[in-house]
């Protein structure tokens, strides 16, 4: 996939997250590589499907998952993963790539669509996105590293 | 049944007149009318309509900001986005505003009114999805073992399993459509690689082809059984999206936004599990 065209899904990265009470986001590093990650915390997958068309990884610490999903809800404690932050970062998750279609569809890559997160939380392993090569890019959200993996292609 | 009670937002007093007319002919009541955002939430909150119909272009704020505005006052509001436009981008836009429907102007009766009772029934419809995908699910699973393994199964249903435990190889298949989904295929590493063995005639190569094995009986399965439920109800309109495949046992694995259920088949190779479950919107266009 074009390197340009991922520009859509980093902009949804850096406009939906102020949304959401978090004060700064950058953009750490990007990388380009094979089809395989390895993962380790939580990793949430959403399929994509139109003129593009894919998988979005976005993955974080365990830890890190807790401090997003207590900013996500104004500051409450979040000592473990429970159903209230799994949902709160899925519905995050959901929102940046739902917004990532919106800005495709300005750029003229119209019709794509997302399904709903799923979400793996555990030690990890390995995921196979459903492309040969995968963007990887890591941003820095306040004080929680987010890495985005782009799965998609033409 | 008492009337179905909408509320008409549009800034041109002759839109309105035409909706309120096409509405009340429909046998709904128009028990609201607002020109912009500025009276919107009072209107809205004074007669507490069942449904909105928003236009689009509208000085100052457009229907798209206004439907922001309304669901953010009230997140069970229901908007029905009403313009000449209707393209994919607008589509699109109106979808993540959070409109539940699209109608296109000049506005045909009977289409506003199929619109509004889809709307306020999606129970139906959704329940049908959920029902039958369990009975097709299992059947397609079931086919497929016997004619890409050549082995029979027995096949047990679960029922709501939002949580899971993955075994050591799970699929991840997303579904685009009226209602969105996902289905998850989940392995142990030795089932994979034995039905893997089978399917190839040959032990696999490599780690990526017993994934790769894996994630083609899967997109297999979920495509079929997609099909087959487009064939009973048209307006579905379910896609498959391209698998994604997780490995690493006891990982879990939650779909928070679903109801999902699961059919699991047991092999000669190995208990095979597959979970799937649709979200249950109100997404309605026409």
């Amino acid at each position: 996939m074009d390197v340009n065209r991922i520009n859509p899904i980093l902009d949804a990265v850096a406009g939906t997250l102020p949304q959401l009470g978090f004060q700064t986001v950058s953009k750490k590093s990007v990388a380009l590589g094979g089809s395989v990650l390895n993962w380790a915390g939580v990793m949430i997958n959403i399929g994509m499907l139109g003129s593009i068309k894919g998988s979005i990884a976005i993955g974080m610490s365990t830890a890190g998952a807790c401090r997003f999903a207590s900013t996500m809800m104004m500051g409450m404690e979040v000592k473990e993963l429970d159903e209230l932050s799994q949902s709160a970062i899925s519905e995050m998750a959901n929102m940046v790539c739902a917004n990532a279609c919106t800005r495709f569809s300005q750029d003229g890559i119209e019709g794509v669509d997302i399904s709903p997160p799923v979400l793996f939380v555990g030690e990890g392993g390995k995921v196979t996105l459903p492309v040969p090569k995968v963007i990887s890019v890591a941003f820095m959200v306040d004080d929680i590293q987010v890495d985005i993996h782009i799965g998609l292609h033409e | 049944m008492s009337a179905i009670r909408v509320m008409v937002v549009d800034d041109s007093p002759f839109s309105r007149t035409l909706l309120a007319e096409a509405l009340t002919q429909g046998g709904c009541e128009v028990v609201g009318e607002a020109e912009s955002i500025e009276t919107l939430i009072q209107v809205y909150d004074e007669c507490k309509p069942d449904l909105v119909t928003m236009d689009i272009a509208m000085p100052g704020a457009d229907g798209f900001e206004c439907t922001k505005t309304l669901r953010l006052h009230d997140p069970a509001a229901k908007v029905i986005l009403v313009s000449s436009m209707k393209d994919e981008e607008t589509e699109a836009d109106a979808r993540h505003a959070g409109a539940v429907g699209y109608v296109q102007k000049p506005v045909e009766e009977d289409v506003l009114l199929r619109v509004i009772q889809n709307v306020m029934s999606p129970d139906k419809m959704f329940g049908n999805l959920d029902a039958w995908s369990c009975d097709i699910f299992a059947e397609v699973l079931a086919q497929n073992i016997t004619r890409m393994t050549k082995s029979t199964a027995k096949i047990t249903e679960q029922a709501d399993l939002r949580k899971n435990i993955s075994q050591g190889i799970t699929v991840v298949i997303g579904i685009i459509g009226r209602y969105p989904g996902s289905i998850v295929f989940d392995l142990t590493q030795e089932a994979a690689e034995k039905m893997a063995e089978i399917m190839l005639r040959r032990p696999a190569k490599s780690p990526a082809e017993v994934v790769s094995v894996a994630a083609e009986f899967a997109n297999v399965v979920g495509g079929v059984a997609c099909s087959m439920l487009n064939r009973k109800e048209k307006s579905f309109g379910l896609r498959v999206a391209p698998p994604s495949v997780f490995q690493g046992a006891t990982n879990e694995i939650i779909s928070p936004m679903l109801h999902m259920h699961g059919v699991e088949a047991d092999t000669d190779f190995g208990r095979l599990s597959l979970s799937f479950g649709f979200k249950k919107g109100t997404v309605l266009w026409m």
